[in-house]
């Protein structure tokens, strides 16, 4: 790790134009995937602008409806105001990682947080992602990595909260550019329109805060390999409309499978009138998901996961709204 | 998950008083009854669980130089250019050492580097720009190159058999993965210097440091007062230490040299992967006639050291032939792992039997108990017991389930032969009524510590508080390495030959003092008594010793002693498991261990033990995994990210059985038999449920979800048929 100035904001215009100027720079706010990357060599900033210094109470306020990004983790999982207005917002902020991190890691930092592929993270693959020449996934150990996207680069994207957020339709505001705010649809990018950062972001934008639609019927599965503090193999979240028994409309969106959050269009075109317990549509409508992917040589276990995935995230959406 | 969620640890079985925990009057030796001392935690605990006790990792000293490898980045690899000048510009590094040119696995060194300090060392090794030219490499077993020849004695054998059942099993390469990373600190002082090492061999240390360090034996001491693990990986001194130990003699000056977690991973050892192929025949009831085994061990750039204990002994098989091949590749060598062979060996044997029992329909549990060779019968108890303690009647014929979670039960076992070395031990009684007892040997995590305090407050009538442990330093009397479960029962009859000693120069001094002869007397309750007439309080008596301190002397050769059980130590687990049959995930609910081992002396540290096995057996089954890259060699998961280890959320409820065998007077080791069958009786449950084995370790969602894919495609193909 090498030296680095820190530079302790006292406002959002501060630490933004801090960004900008300073070739290098990085704003840290909990600093949790930060830190991983400079112990690895992969980060290697010569400034960095601690966010959490900036005593703005807008930047930390949960409310239904929206979410100050400097709310941590553990804020989120146990808001009341998410866990009624967006229930699969809450239960993703609560899976994540365990209790230590999510008594740190901030909304934001989460949405930004980098990829944690194997050759990304080890410092000696010199990865398309870090202006090498090569994805090492591609002929190497693939098994977690995507099953959807042309590549070149392979990751998956590791926020399960952005998967949550896509599904509840949420923006982001910023502070610090031209833009006031950008859907989380449009936060991130596939690889094939950028490769080596996975937001949108320009240089000193800033998220202050994440608003979302309500989502009171909302739920989420993710399928882990190991129980206590593992990433997904991949993970689903849903948000219905109902019509008593029937789906209305329903948001349909899937972690762990693309370079970015990914959204299910023909899934939640399928699932439209589909009465909760017509099992043998829910599961047509679900096995629509897969259309489109490209599993690699270790990876495709993903494709018999993610429907399974899609159809328990229905029925925790169904068991949250009778659990109201 | 709440808290309500987790499983807790029980410490006792639901059929724990139907065990027997009486052992006969008539073989017992003296104090033996008071010797199972449930209650009694760690001595250490409140300074671990407070960060008070300092672990090798923990010690700084003033003018302390760091030092690190140079390390090869990829599976094979040429040095083929380094920039030593702008490594040693950079402020704070003091040399750079480079010595080879070839690096022929992923954390193999060709050099180090020192500096003053953390930050130099890492700008140091970047400022340095080793360059390395990949080579090819071989990342593991190929197994098409593993040809099972079976000899003409196997194939006799095969001829009267009614099936024949041909299978491969494999597991995978296992790293120890203790908290406390391998290194030590030397504090060199110029003529003499304290060794910080973190091993399970103080004394293994001190012989081969004392090479580097050039200084007698009476200028140095090792010290490992607290030791984070060492599962068989920490009995050298690692390259870790050959730096420490050329830098801290050539500058005099205190070095510091530890692993970090990624050097650990790929440097310190391993258990090997292993590669089983069977062709066993065996008749219409499951009795297994014979056959043939072959087993590959990948050992890395080692050429050695990979065997796979299968058959295990415990089973009558008939006429086995065996075959073994040590097949090295670009990785680490593989040093002892915790019951090394043994883990690998049972998972092959255990689900093995498992497919005889479902082809020959038959119970794996009657059949087990049919072909179990133990002469003691304790395995033959624990079986039945075991049955009804998990619910056995309960588990549904291999491959009958179709729900989406399901329940699966799996039986496997074990058995240790005791070993032992010498040991001497040391107890002081001082003035105040504290005794100090003194033990060179080390304590890794285990409680022998505990358990040595506990046996010398026992053997000497007086409360466990007034015994302090002095342990882990090559100053103190000579101890054995942590190795073959061999720690207690070498410590065990020398503790006890102390506190005889002690007692006997006590009770002299009581006869001097009150009249008639030392032999008149005894120590009981913390008194001194004449047949049932106490003549004398233990305070008062240290009071009245002659000088500051008193100290009993204790050596055992490691012969005859009846503190010591000769043997086996056998045991059986069985594991109760369910998996997610539509996401592949496998969730182990329930675990009983029964576990014999002699005479326990500290019941709370005892099971700890068997605990910790199991729950390294069960993460071996499901998680661990040293992965290279199959493209250019490099460990893509050296660290605990990826490397998964069985967490909080994972663990199931663990019901360790300690067994008293009637016969069993002595202590045995423990560290080693509880890890041997869980990995087997998992795999077990895991077919159980499924209906079709999933024969590689880890048993990972992916394998799991083909398994019962398959076990579709074979159910629609047999009711076809039917």
């Amino acid at each position: 790790m090498n030296p680095f100035a820190l530079l302790q904001a006292d406002s959002v215009a501060e630490a933004s134009a801090a960004a900008k100027d300073v070739r290098l720079s990085v704003l840290k706010a909990g600093g949790m995937d930060l830190l991983d990357l400079m112990k690895e060599g992969i980060a290697e900033p010569t400034q960095l602008v601690n966010l959490r210094t900036v005593r703005d109470p807008a930047l930390r306020t949960i409310e239904a409806g929206r979410i100050g990004a400097l709310a941590t983790l553990a804020d989120i999982a146990r808001s009341d105001a998410v866990r009624a207005s967006a229930p699969v917002i809450a239960k993703c902020a609560a899976s994540a990682a365990t209790p230590q991190v999510r008594n740190v890691a901030t909304a934001g930092g989460n949405l930004l947080q980098r990829p944690r592929c194997w050759y990304f993270r080890n410092e000696q693959f010199n990865c398309l992602k870090k202006g090498g020449s090569t994805c090492y996934a591609v002929d190497g150990e693939n098994r977690y990595h995507a099953v959807f996207g042309p590549g070149p680069c392979h990751i998956v994207h590791p926020s399960n909260l952005a998967v949550a957020l896509l599904a509840c339709d949420g923006v982001v505001s910023l502070a610090g550019g031209e833009r006031a705010t950008l859907p989380i649809a449009k936060l991130f990018h596939m690889p094939d329109r950028g490769i080596r950062d996975e937001s949108n972001l320009e240089p000193g934008e800033v998220i202050t805060s994440i608003a979302y639609s309500p989502a009171p019927v909302s739920g989420f599965f993710v399928v882990k390999e190991r129980q206590s503090f593992d990433w997904p193999l991949t993970m689903a979240a849903v948000a219905l409309k109902l019509d008593g028994r029937r789906i209305a409309s329903a948001r349909v969106c899937a972690g762990a499978v693309a370079p970015v959050p990914w959204s299910l269009p023909l899934v939640e075109k399928a699932l439209q009138g589909v009465a909760l317990d017509d099992e043998a549509a829910l599961r047509a409508a679900c096995a629509k998901s897969i259309d489109g992917a490209e599993p690699m040589r270790d990876n495709a276990y993903k494709l018999k996961l993610l429907p399974v995935a899609i159809r328990r995230a229905i029925a925790d959406a169904a068991g949250a709204k009778e659990g109201q | 998950m709440t808290p309500q969620d987790a499983h807790p640890i029980s410490s006792r079985g639901s059929g724990a008083e139907q065990i027997p925990t009486r052992m006969p009057t008539a073989n017992r030796p003296q104090n033996a009854g008071k010797t199972v001392n449930g209650d009694t935690s760690r001595l250490e605990s409140v300074a671990k669980v407070t960060g008070a006790a300092k672990y090798g990792r923990d010690m700084q000293a003033p003018g302390m130089v760091w030092v690190r490898g140079i390390r090869c980045p990829w599976g094979n690899a040429r040095l083929i250019g380094h920039d030593a000048d702008a490594a040693k510009a950079v402020p704070g590094v003091v040399d750079v050492v480079v010595t080879g040119d070839t690096g022929e696995y992923n954390g193999d060194a060709v050099g180090y580097l020192l500096a003053e300090n953390k930050l130099a060392l890492s700008r140091g090794l970047r400022a340095l720009r080793a360059r390395w030219e990949r080579l090819p490499c071989r990342t593991g077993i190929d197994a098409r190159e593993a040809v099972l020849s079976v000899s003409d004695k196997a194939e006799n054998a095969l001829l009267f058999a009614d099936h024949v059942l041909e299978a491969e099993y494999s597991t995978p390469v296992q790293t120890h993965s203790a908290l406390e990373t391998h290194g030590m600190m030397i504090d060199h002082q110029g003529d003499a210097a304290v060794v910080y090492a973190s091993t399970q061999g103080t004394f293994a240390v001190a012989d081969e440091i004392a090479s580097f360090l050039s200084l007698p034996r009476n200028k140095f001491e090792v010290r490992c007062e607290h030791v984070g693990g060492g599962f068989g990986a920490k009995f050298q001194i690692g390259k870790e230490g050959a730096f420490a130990g050329n830098v801290a003699s050539s500058l005099k000056r205190p070095v510091y040299s530890f692993c970090d977690r990624k050097e650990e991973h790929l440097d310190t050892g391993n258990r090997p992967s292993a590669l089983v192929k069977v062709r066993v025949g065996f008749s219409k009831d499951g009795t297994v006639l014979g056959g043939q085994i072959g087993v590959w061990g990948g050992v890395g750039v080692a050429t050695r050291g990979g065997d796979a204990a299968i058959p295990s002994g415990r089973y009558e098989f008939g006429v086995i032939e065996r075959s073994m091949t040590n097949v090295s590749f670009n990785g680490g060598a593989p040093r002892a792992m915790r019951a090394p062979g043994h883990p690998q060996g049972a998972f092959a044997e255990e689900l093995m039997l498992d497919e005889i029992a479902t082809i020959a329909g038959v119970d794996p549990l009657e059949l087990r108990i049919r072909l179990d060779k133990d002469e003691t019968k304790a395995r033959q108890a624990m079986y039945r017991l075991g049955a009804e303690m998990i619910g056995w009647k309960d588990r549904q014929p291999t491959g009958s389930q179709s729900g989406v979670v399901r329940r699966g039960f799996g039986v496997g076992s074990t058995s240790w032969r005791a070993l032992r070395g010498p040991c001497d031990i040391e107890i002081a009684v001082h003035r105040d009524g504290s005794a100090e007892l003194r033990t060179g040997t080390q304590d890794i995590g285990t409680g022998q510590r505990t358990a040595c305090a506990v046996l010398a407050a026992e053997r000497l009538s007086i409360p466990l508080e007034l015994v302090s442990v002095a342990i882990g330093s090559s100053r103190l009397p000579n101890g054995p390495a942590s190795g073959g479960s061999v720690t207690s029962p070498s410590s065990a009859p020398a503790v006890l030959a102390a506190a005889a000693d002690a007692e006997r120069q006590l009770m002299e001094i009581v006869a001097q003092q009150i009249g008639g002869a030392g032999t008149d007397y005894r120590l009981r309750n913390g008194k001194i008594v004449r047949g049932e007439e106490a003549v004398m309080g233990w305070n008062e008596l240290c009071r009245r010793l002659p000088s500051e301190s008193l100290v009993g002397r204790g050596t055992w050769d490691g012969r005859g002693s009846p503190y010591f059980q000769k043997g086996n130590s056998n045991g059986v687990q069985f594991v109760e498991v369910e998996v997610d049959s539509e996401t592949g995930v496998v969730q182990v609910k329930r675990v009983i261990a029964f576990q014999a081992c002699g005479r326990i002396i500290c019941r709370k540290t005892a099971e700890s033990q068997i605990i910790g096995g199991v729950i390294q057996g069960i993460s071996y089954a499901l998680f661990e995994d040293k992965l290279l890259d199959r493209q250019t060699g490099a460990m893509v998961n050296p660290n605990l990210e990826w490397y998964r280890i069985l967490g909080a959320n994972d663990m199931p409820t663990i019901e360790p059985v300690l067994w008293m065998d009637a016969e069993q007077t002595g202590v045995r080791g423990l560290g080693e038999p509880p890890v041997v069958p869980t990995a087997g009786a998992v795999a077990a449950a895991v077919f159980n449920a499924v209906g079709t084995p999933v024969r590689s370790l880890p048993i990972r969602p992916d394998r799991v979800l083909a398994a019962v894919e398959a076990a579709a495609v074979a159910g629609v193909a047999k009711g076809g048929a039917s």
